[in-house]
């Protein structure tokens, strides 16, 4: 076809070639056909003008804000590049060796510092916790008045004037009340206050303390005495009622030498055996290879027992044993401990909890030093520099605040109207004081009733020195300037005994003055970098114990019943209630009740049935003529008739995060019975109460879940965990992803070391910007924890066993996840990570719901966007902060081992074993968590992936996990192990 | 050669199609009659109602979107909730329109003239309804585009593996070719309606949607050949949309879910739900706008017969999962069909069977197939039955998977609820404006299977 030229026009306009075409057309293309040379002034502001106005408008999402930079830049800080800063932390009588991480001269993570002797590079929950108290918005920053605001100056003047007249009469009617301290400068800080004030009063008080074993030695050795265990050494442990793992004493470098008995590398290892007899379910009975649930004010009981069978084999060298026992012991079990001691002679350990009375420890005592344990595994140590807390003295000093005696009392820490026993009165004894100080982090109950409260420094935040009970001193180092303008405990300890405030730095260096010999100079700046004194110069003096005095038994003489029921006291995660308004501690479920933001009335599940209550029904607990309403909450394997209470949480006045969570058992805490009551009465409300738990599925139903099998098993089947699950061959439809060379990293968690503390979730919320949710949402399950510690009960309902699993995101070859997320939001690395793009996320959740292990966590809202601006200094900077409606997971620390790639890259080398540690691997006071590159046949990692009870969990569905789990033995006593077997009684292992 | 569905005799004994003695003018009569009459003031109020449902379910998206996925009751284990079960339930409505339109018309099953229009326009609305879901459920709805495969600057394409990708496009696709395949067979009876036309604006946008249709021999040969070859195109995608929503399950790891029976079991009870659905439309509107005539017993009873069959097949699904889940020797999936059974969830479970497997079989009875009450009872409970088939499915097995540590109980709040509620406000409100202007019968179709229109009464022309 002849096709005719066309002419292509756009319209009408432009086929007519009119003019207001052209005009149009010349304003269209007017802009774009001026050169960039072209582009005037004005439009040059314009736009920039316009830019501007975008990036307020994009300041929605990042905060447009001056900055300024160094004037003259800090030497030693380089931004984006850590320091790490060596301090101590001191808790009561203990001291923790930490190493901090600084960024641009702001802490962001506690680390346990390698060298020193208490933590040995690990930490709890309590210590990782630390750095968001640090920068509580909640914190007091005001110095006040009957309530009014004054000035710091304002009470030294104040504080002058009494000095003038206390000076004059010695200290007639002054009296201090401070915490316990271990410290050289606290210590001669007191000293020269008593030179000064000779007739005032000094006393220490804690609401959790070891007072009775003290007491037991006071009685049997005329000294204070405090016991050091070495559980490196024990081979058998009898704990009767004591939690030395996770809350008594030491318990980071217990849990550390107690594990290092129990990770047998190899099917001919050994491993160490511990019974537990206790009231509570404590995390050392669930380590428990045997553990029998016992009545509080029984318990001494069972010590009489051992006592009394060892008596018979000559091994009690001491004949003051009352001839008859009140209450049923079980025989076999008495011979199986018994024989087991008696066989371990001086490397076995009894030992008896915080909570037992003097006269129980006296007995322990007594054994420990028949059975030649005292000296072996346990040394008594006396302490120097130690103001003890003692009840008498409190009581003493309640009594002259009554009488009127006292007319001027400072308070130096503590909260003694909140956590005071409630008997004392000391709330309105209080009142007859006329002039009362107290320095405390918040505004807290005692503070409020105060005529003065000064706000305290954290120990972040100032100078000061503790030392450990083995000795080791060591120095508080500040990382950052007070953020509230708060004043330390050595500040306000100078400004009592001095009538001047000194500056703590030099009070402390005036300490260390004794303490090191040579250059004063080089050797303060050692101490300060490694956070120990080398040159020990206070090494506590080790007693040779004789016991010399009678036992003064007091046996109770009736059993618990349905009206008159026991109560056990039990530190909670926020300690002794310090800690309530700390956010991670309120979320960090307890490890045996998986309770988060509550306490509870705890009972077993008899005693609820006989009592008639059930999980979240209101009680009315009543002792004495004190009461306090809470919830119940059922726990498996107390003893019966046994109520076990918290402490720490009915708080209304201290902060956001502590008011209005839990109840105050404080109220029910009375004198005589401080640890442990009798004569208690429950009573049903007939309200009911939610609490939020992370876990409310307790067994594992059948499921090759923990795989736990005896020591004796484990000898004669090597590979009995792996053959717990029989499956076809794992094979994928796929080519399989060739991960042969390179770093590929992989963890290996120990069951058999973990204890279930928590102190890794701890770890990994700070480590990685994690948000809590708050009650609310955890009661939907949507806390965020990235490593979780699942903890299932095994066997007998009353007596039953609890075994602990910590799971992280498993890091799957194969992973579930990746395959169905439509953005590829989630994908792996060559490395074997299988990161999460944050930007990538449109929140599907398709990725959790596929995830076998259920370790993804979802942003439902945006958690973060309330966060105080105080708070958002404790993020770390090199992880992403994430959004609402992105999914998280974690990433094995992936910033880690970036930080870790660039430092090796830089010196030009290849990584060394153990150089990247995970957040929760450095936490963990066991070491049961490895990680390190599984390419690499000589690493610490894959060593322990060649272990035959090294299994997969839910390995059989071919999701390839690199994280895997060494199967947990237990050690029973061979007698106890078949009576079991034949009753189906005991320890369940399944 | 006519590509209409040939004459197939009808067997004597057989109900007519259509009763009421109509003829082509009377059909056209009665069926346009319905838009042209003046609006009566019932209809008023249901579109208020509906409106006001639709109301709730925009407000209820706005707080979403201010406030996240967290004001719904979703957890850990439980991922996906009500949002994912309204999405597979209103698709499984959305199946039998297409069903009706295509399969039936391929398989030359005459009856489906009647009720063609009516239930194609129920499946383009329930998909409606359904594509709401999946856009909204995200975590950022506000990247939610990036589900698409559009070309970006960082060169990012979606995840081909993902499931939830393949029903990205398996549910447009269908709703393309159903939206596409309705209005098609709409041309003629706009062209009538056009032609009927009282005002001007009524003419030129009838006239504009009938695409110049003048009833042509041409353009009937063009047309007809159009309508066969969409039938073929949407026949297969009958069934394969919920086979790919069905993947969404299969595809994964979690017990109850990762099993091949899916896509066949997800078909067969979407055309149940389905069909139960345009039972209970068809019943009101038959007796709202007085097509009797139209709409006989006899169509619904044919439909009830498909309600027998599919929810049979079901109910045979029901039974073969558990019957796999104890042949596997798997023990995780043993527990949660145990689970489902007795477990936390077995009240839903129990309403499930009882709605899909038990109630459909009354449909064996002629009698009960007959009826319009009971017909219409057991239509709303297997709607009821099937949307809880889709809650057994995705709450029961993430909410009790692998680890029983991770174990949680789901429960709506208020916003899952008025979320769902509100999407019957979206369809009822297209429903009743489809209702109010176009025809919701199949004017020509209707006629081709009248007496008149087949002189020959079946015999052939030789």
């Amino acid at each position: 076809m002849n096709r005719p030229e066309k002419t292509y026009w756009q319209s009408l306009d432009q086929k007519r070639d009119g003019k207001a075409y052209r005009r149009r057309l010349l304003r269209e293309y007017e802009e774009s056909t001026r050169t960039p040379s072209q582009v005037s002034r004005r439009d040059f502001l314009a736009v920039m003008g316009a830019s501007l106005a975008l990036a307020g408008l994009a300041g929605c999402r990042r905060p447009v804000e001056k900055i300024i930079p160094y004037v003259a830049q800090p030497e030693e800080i380089i931004p984006g590049i850590a320091n790490y800063y060596a301090t101590t932390m001191p808790l009561g009588t203990s001291a923790y060796g930490l190493i901090v991480e600084c960024h641009e001269g702001r802490p962001t993570k506690i680390e346990g510092n390698p060298h020193h002797p208490t933590t040995r590079g690990a930490t709890d929950h309590l210590i990782q916790a630390a750095i968001l108290g640090l920068y509580d918005p909640d914190r007091s920053g005001k110095v006040l008045h009957t309530g009014a605001e004054k000035t710091f100056d304002d009470f030294v003047a104040f504080w002058l004037e009494q000095y003038d007249t206390f000076i004059n009469n010695k200290g007639e009617g002054l009296a201090i009340l401070s915490e316990s301290f271990a410290s050289p400068t606290l210590a001669r800080l007191k000293r020269q206050f008593q030179n000064t004030f000779p007739k005032a009063i000094w006393i220490s008080h804690e609401p959790l303390d070891n007072e009775h074993i003290r007491q037991a030695t006071e009685r049997l050795a005329g000294k204070t005495l405090e016991p050091r265990y070495d559980f490196a050494k024990a081979g058998i442990i009898l704990a009767v009622d004591s939690d030395f793992l996770y809350g008594e004493g030491d318990h980071l470098i217990a849990a550390a030498d107690f594990a290092s008995r129990r990770g047998t590398a190899d099917a001919h290892g050994t491993m160490n055996r511990l019974y537990a007899v206790e009231s509570a379910f404590t995390v050392t009975g669930s380590m428990a290879d045997h553990r029998r649930p016992g009545v509080p004010n029984m318990i001494g009981n069972y010590v009489l027992a051992v006592a009394t069978e060892l008596k018979r084999r000559g091994k009690y060298p001491y004949d003051d044993l009352p001839g008859r026992l009140h209450g049923a012991l079980d025989h076999a079990w008495l011979k199986a401990v018994v024989d087991d001691l008696v066989d371990a002679g001086p490397d076995g350990l009894i030992l008896a909890g915080n909570r037992q009375p003097a006269w129980v420890h006296e007995l322990i005592i007594k054994i420990q030093s028949g059975l030649g344990q005292v000296g072996s595994t346990v040394k008594y140590v006396r302490r120097n520099d130690v103001s003890y807390s003692r009840l008498s003295d409190l009581n003493r000093l309640v009594n002259n605040m009554r009488d009127g005696n006292v007319t001027t009392l400072v308070m130096l820490g503590g909260n003694p109207v909140y956590s005071a026993p409630k008997d004392f009165g000391f709330a309105s004894a209080l009142q007859k004081v006329t002039h009362s100080i107290h320095l405390s982090a918040y505004v807290d109950e005692t503070s409020r009733l105060a005529e003065w409260h000064l706000p305290r420094a954290h120990f972040l935040e100032s100078w000061g020195d503790a030392v450990a009970i083995d000795g080791t001193a060591s120095v508080i180092q500040p990382m950052i300037a007070p953020l509230f303008d708060g004043h330390s405990d050595v500040e306000l300890f100078s400004l009592l005994a001095t009538g001047t405030a000194e500056r703590a730095y030099d009070m402390v260096r005036t300490t260390w003055q004794d303490k090191i010999k040579n250059d004063f100079e080089s050797g303060w700046r050692r101490i300060l970098h490694d956070g120990i004194n080398t040159t020990d110069g206070n090494t506590s003096e080790i007693v040779d114990f004789r016991p010399d005095a009678n036992l003064d038994i007091t046996i109770p003489m009736t059993t618990p019943t349905t009206d008159s029921l026991d109560v056990v006291y039990i530190p909670s995660a926020l300690y002794d209630g310090r800690f309530a308004n700390n956010g991670w501690l309120q979320e960090f479920p307890d490890p045996i009740t998986k309770l988060a933001w509550d306490n509870a009335a705890l009972v077993s599940a008899a005693t609820a049935d006989s009592l008639q209550v059930t999980n979240g029904d209101l009680v009315l607990l009543a002792l004495k003529e004190h009461e306090v309403r809470l919830p119940i909450w059922i726990c498996p394997g107390l003893a019966g008739n046994t109520v076990v209470l918290p402490l720490g949480y009915g708080r209304d006045t201290i902060g956001r995060v502590a008011d209005g969570v839990g109840f105050d058992t404080y109220k029910v805490r009375l004198s005589d019975g401080m640890y442990i009551a009798r004569g208690a009465t429950l009573q049903k409300t007939g309200e009911t109460y939610v609490m939020a738990t992370t876990q409310d599925h307790n067994r594992m139903a059948d499921r090759p879940i923990v795989r736990e099998g005896t020591l004796t098993e484990y000898q004669e089947h090597p590979e009995f965990a792996k053959e717990m699950v029989e499956h076809p061959p794992l094979k994928s439809i796929y080519r399989e992803h060739d991960y042969s060379t390179g770093y590929q990293w992989g963890m290996v968690i120990d069951l058999n070391k973990c204890i279930g503390c928590g102190a890794c979730t701890i770890a990994c919320q700070c480590e990685n910007n994690i948000p809590i949710v708050g009650k609310e949402q955890v009661h939907h399950g949507r806390e965020m924890h990235w490593v979780r510690i699942d903890r299932y009960f095994a066997g007998d309902e009353n007596d039953p066993a609890i075994v602990h699993m910590p799971v992280p995101c498993q890091q799957c070859e194969n992973a579930p996840c990746e395959s169905v997320c439509p953005v590829a939001a989630t994908v792996h690395d060559k490395e074997g990570l299988n990161n999460m793009t944050y930007n990538r996320c449109i929140g599907t959740r398709y990725c959790s719901n596929n995830c076998p292990y259920k370790v993804r966590r979802f942003n439902f809202f945006n958690y973060t966007s309330d966060m105080p601006e105080v708070v958002r200094m404790a993020q770390n900077p090199d992880v992403t902060v994430r959004f609402r409606g992105v999914m998280e997971k974690c990433t094995f620390c992936t910033q880690r081992i970036s930080r870790a790639k660039i430092k090796a890259n830089q010196d030009g080398r290849e990584l060394v074993d153990g150089e990247v540690q995970t957040a929760c691997q450095q936490a963990c006071p066991t070491k049961a968590i490895a990680f390190g590159n599984i390419n690499d046949a000589d690493s610490h990692v894959t060593g322990l992936k060649r272990l035959p009870r090294n299994y997969a969990l839910l390995g059989e569905f071919n999701t390839k996990p690199r994280t895997s789990y060494l199967a947990k033995l237990r050690n029973p006593h061979p007698l106890l192990e078949r009576r079991a077997k034949k009753t189906g009684h005991d320890i369940d292992h399944g | 050669m006519s590509t209409e569905a040939p004459h197939i005799p009808t067997s004597p004994g057989a109900p007519p199609l259509v009763t009421g003695n109509q003829t082509f003018a009377s059909v056209t009569e009665n069926i346009c009659r319905i838009t042209e009459r003046k609006t009566p003031p019932v209809w008023y109020l249901a579109l208020g109602a509906a409106m006001s449902l639709l109301l709730v379910l925009f407000g209820s998206i706005g707080y979403l979107f201010w406030e996240g996925t967290g004001i719904w009751g979703l957890n850990n284990p439980v991922g996906w909730g009500w949002a994912i079960i309204n999405f597979v339930w209103w698709v499984g409505i959305g199946h039998a329109g297409t069903l009706i339109s295509a399969i039936l018309f391929l398989l030359r099953q005459r009856w489906r003239t009647s009720i063609n229009r009516f239930a194609e326009a129920m499946t383009l609305f329930a998909i409606s309804c359904a594509l709401i879901f999946p856009g909204i459920h995200v975590g950022r709805i506000w990247v939610a585009y990036w589900m698409f495969p559009i070309p970006n600057q960082m060169q990012m394409w979606p995840n081909f593996r993902s499931p939830l990708l393949w029903d990205v496009f398996a549910v447009s696709t269908y709703f393309a070719a159903s939206l596409l395949f309705w209005f098609t067979g709409l041309i003629p009876d706009l062209a009538t309606f056009r032609d009927r036309a009282t005002s001007k604006i009524k003419k030129y946008i009838f006239g504009f949607l009938a695409l110049g249709w003048r009833g042509g021999n041409r353009q009937w040969r063009h047309y007809e050949l159009a309508y066969l070859i969409l039938a073929g195109i949407s026949t297969p995608l009958v069934l394969s949309v919920h086979s790919v929503v069905s993947t969404d399950f299969a595809i994964s790891i979690i017990p109850g879910w990762h099993t091949t029976i899916f896509p066949p079991y997800f078909v067969a009870g979407a055309i149940f739900s389905g069909f139960a659905m345009v039972v209970t439309l068809t019943i009101i509107a038959r007796k709202l706008f007085h097509l009797e005539d139209f709409i006989t017993v006899n169509h619904l009873e044919r439909m009830n017969k498909i309600i027998l069959l599919t929810g049979s097949m079901v109910g045979y699904a029901y039974g073969m999962e558990f019957f796999i889940a104890w042949y596997s020797g798997n023990i995780y999936e043993q527990a949660v069909f145990l689970n489902r059974a007795f477990g936390q969830y077995a009240w839903a479970y129990w309403i499930m069977i009882s709605c899909n497997v038990i109630v459909p079989q009354l449909f064996w009875f002629r009698k009960l197939r007959t009826s319009i009450p009971v017909m219409f009872i057991a239509s709303l409970l297997i709607n009821v039955g099937m949307w809880f088939e889709r809650f057994v499915i995705v709450v029961t097995s993430l909410a009790q998977d692998f680890l029983p540590a991770n174990w949680d109980y789901y429960r709506p709040t208020i916003w899952d609820i008025s979320t769902f509620v509100g999407s019957f406000g979206l369809f009822f409100t297209l429903f009743l404006l489809f209702i109010r202007f176009l025809p919701m019968i199949s004017i020509t179709e209707v006629k081709a299977v009248l007496p008149q229109a087949d002189p020959h009464q079946g015999g052939s022309h030789e």
